[in-house]
């Protein structure tokens, strides 16, 4: 393909993850596993983002304050402190963990602006939303990296 | 009066008191009203710069810089787990010896500096027993100001007292380090009358204490040896001063030095974990008390301390102890000791008292009157702040039905010490 544009369109999957934000961690958690993803778009009743929520997100809440201060006491800490942890947030909203401010990109956007927004903020995903910031669609690294390949011309 | 006095005092007061209401960060308000003695000329910029005590300041960051090293050892995390497992996994035990190691610690490091690296050790320890934090938590801020009371270095209204009257580090220890011993043990004693039926734990959770393995806690080895053979130099130093006559900024300065030359190719990372917000407010504090001593407010304070008092050496010292106890336990005992300095100067000398005991009281007051309440001190307001994260919030009451009778007793102690030593 010689003459490619290389827009978000022509790479954006629109099959899209999606969860409430009230939703809970555990619900989040199954929808993952399901999907088998690392990250969904939180969207509100209108389809419009308003976050993203990856493992990374929780996982962080899961670790205590005292222990992400002072690593090498997690060494120490009783082994059952992990489940608890677990326990104690699975019924709180995923609007807690989730990231609010999400980095977003249009249809008609050019790759490498999608691709400046991935590498400069060290984000794995995109969500591609119309001019009402409804979700249209969404980009992550392996798109991008299909379309490097389409420049070298490797079929997959 | 001429108008400036009037200018002076309200603009402090009213500094004072936003600080105190915490509505605005301390720092902030501290400069803006050291901008204000100058810019309404209460007094001139180089006078302002005057009454900035340097070696404060540079005994402060020195040892920040110090310790922010030191830590990444992992060394006092070390000792904390040595501690625990000294305790046998009992409970009890390791409460007492982990109240004592926060004192020692407290003595050495700032106070904040203490609580952050116990709390986390704390609620592992905890969690392995099974046993209810509380108890400890509320033992770790207790312990640590009355352990920072022992030194020069231990507590910031100790360095600026040491710095402002030329009190060395020896004689901090003399005569602090005895009252702090004290305390600790009375305190110690009152903490496990009061929580012993707390401190139960099962037998298994015994064994997963004495699993622990102390090594786990160091990271570097390297950085342990340099920082603990600066650590030494630098103690050497301040045990020296009566000899080599160098000052404190000057010994932590160079300790800072030497450690950051053998453990770190790029300083920003060092520099930037110095607590400057601590270090700001300091300065706007210093020319904001200057302020108030330039047009003679400080003076008529001293004046009136010593007709209340009536230049009696035993009335003077006790109200200084008490005084300063019940302020620090009210408001942040740093600028409370900042504005006390030059009192206790002036109350010299206008009176011809000696001055030594009423150092030793103002240091003993004000380190020890901080534990009454949650919002006493600084280690106070940030052991309370981690353990609401954790769920396990100090209510406000709830601290001061333990803390009161405590801190009393501790100050009791205290003006025992003090008559015994000094007044008779």
């Amino acid at each position: 393909m010689p003459d490619k544009k290389y827009t978000v369109a022509d790479y954006m999957r629109s099959e899209v993850v999606t969860i409430a934000p009230t939703a809970t961690l555990s619900e989040a958690v199954a929808t993952m596993l399901s999907a088998k993803t690392n990250g969904v778009v939180v969207v509100d009743e209108n389809r419009r983002v308003a976050g993203i929520l990856s493992s990374w997100d929780f996982i962080q809440h899961i670790v205590p304050d005292y222990l992400e201060e002072d690593k090498h006491l997690a060494a120490f800490e009783s082994g059952d402190v992990f489940a608890e942890r677990v326990k104690e947030l699975k019924d709180d909203p995923i609007a807690k963990f989730m990231s609010a401010k999400v980095h977003t990109c249009k249809a008609n956007h050019s790759l490498m602006e999608a691709a400046t927004l991935l590498s400069e903020f060290r984000i794995r995903q995109l969500p591609v939303v119309d001019d009402d910031g409804v979700l249209v669609g969404y980009l992550n690294r392996t798109d991008i990296k299909k379309a490097i390949a389409d420049v070298l011309g490797l079929s997959a | 009066m001429p108008a400036m006095f009037y200018i002076a005092i309200v603009l402090f007061v009213f500094t004072y008191a936003v600080i105190i209401s915490e509505k605005i960060h301390r720092t902030i308000v501290a400069l803006l009203g050291a901008s204000l003695m100058i810019l309404l000329g209460i007094l001139h910029q180089e006078k302002a710069i005057e009454g900035i005590d340097f070696n404060t300041l540079g005994l402060l960051i020195g040892m920040m810089i110090v310790v922010g090293i030191a830590k990444q050892s992992g060394m006092f995390q070390y000792v904390a787990i040595w501690a625990a497992k000294m305790g046998r996994g009992k409970p009890i035990p390791i409460f007492l010896i982990l109240g004592g190691i926060v004192a020692v610690f407290s003595a050495f490091l700032d106070n904040v500096t203490t609580v952050l690296l116990m709390v986390p050790v704390t609620f592992v320890v905890t969690n392995n027993l099974k046993v209810n934090p509380k108890p400890f938590l509320i033992g770790t801020i207790l312990l640590s100001n009355i352990g920072g009371t022992a030194t020069l270095i231990g507590d910031p209204p100790n360095i600026l007292i040491g710095s402002a009257a030329g009190l060395t580090f020896n004689q901090f220890l003399v005569n602090l380090a005895p009252a702090s011993l004290l305390v600790t043990g009375v305190t110690l004693g009152l903490l496990y009358f009061w929580y012993r039926k707390q401190l139960v734990a099962a037998p298994e959770s015994q064994a997963a204490i004495m699993k622990f393995d102390p090594k786990e806690a160091i990271s570097s080895r390297s950085v342990l040896v340099k920082s603990l053979i600066v650590l030494g130099l630098v103690l050497v130093g301040f045990f020296t001063h009566s000899v080599t006559h160098l000052e404190g900024a000057t010994i932590a300065m160079a300790g800072a030095a030497l450690l950051m030359l053998l453990t770190v190719r790029e300083p920003d990372d060092h520099l930037r974990e110095v607590e400057w917000s601590t270090i700001f407010f300091f300065i706007g504090l210093f020319i904001l008390v200057t302020g108030l001593e330039e047009v003679g407010a400080i003076r008529m304070l001293a004046e009136k301390l010593l007709e209340v008092t009536g230049g009696n050496m035993t009335a003077t010292t006790l109200s200084v102890l008490w005084g300063s106890a019940i302020f620090s336990a009210v408001v942040d005992n740093i600028p409370f000791v900042a504005t006390m300095i030059p009192l206790i100067k002036d109350v010299g000398a206008i009176s011809g008292l000696p001055l030594l005991p009423l150092w030793w009281a103002l240091a003993l007051g004000a380190d020890i009157g901080g534990n009454a309440t949650i919002v006493g001190a600084s280690a106070n307001v940030v052991v309370s702040g981690i353990a609401g994260r954790e769920g396990h919030k100090i209510g406000f009451g709830e601290y001061m039905k333990v803390a009161v009778p405590i801190t009393i007793v501790g100050l009791i102690v205290c003006t025992i010490y003090v008559y015994l030593r000094y007044l008779i």
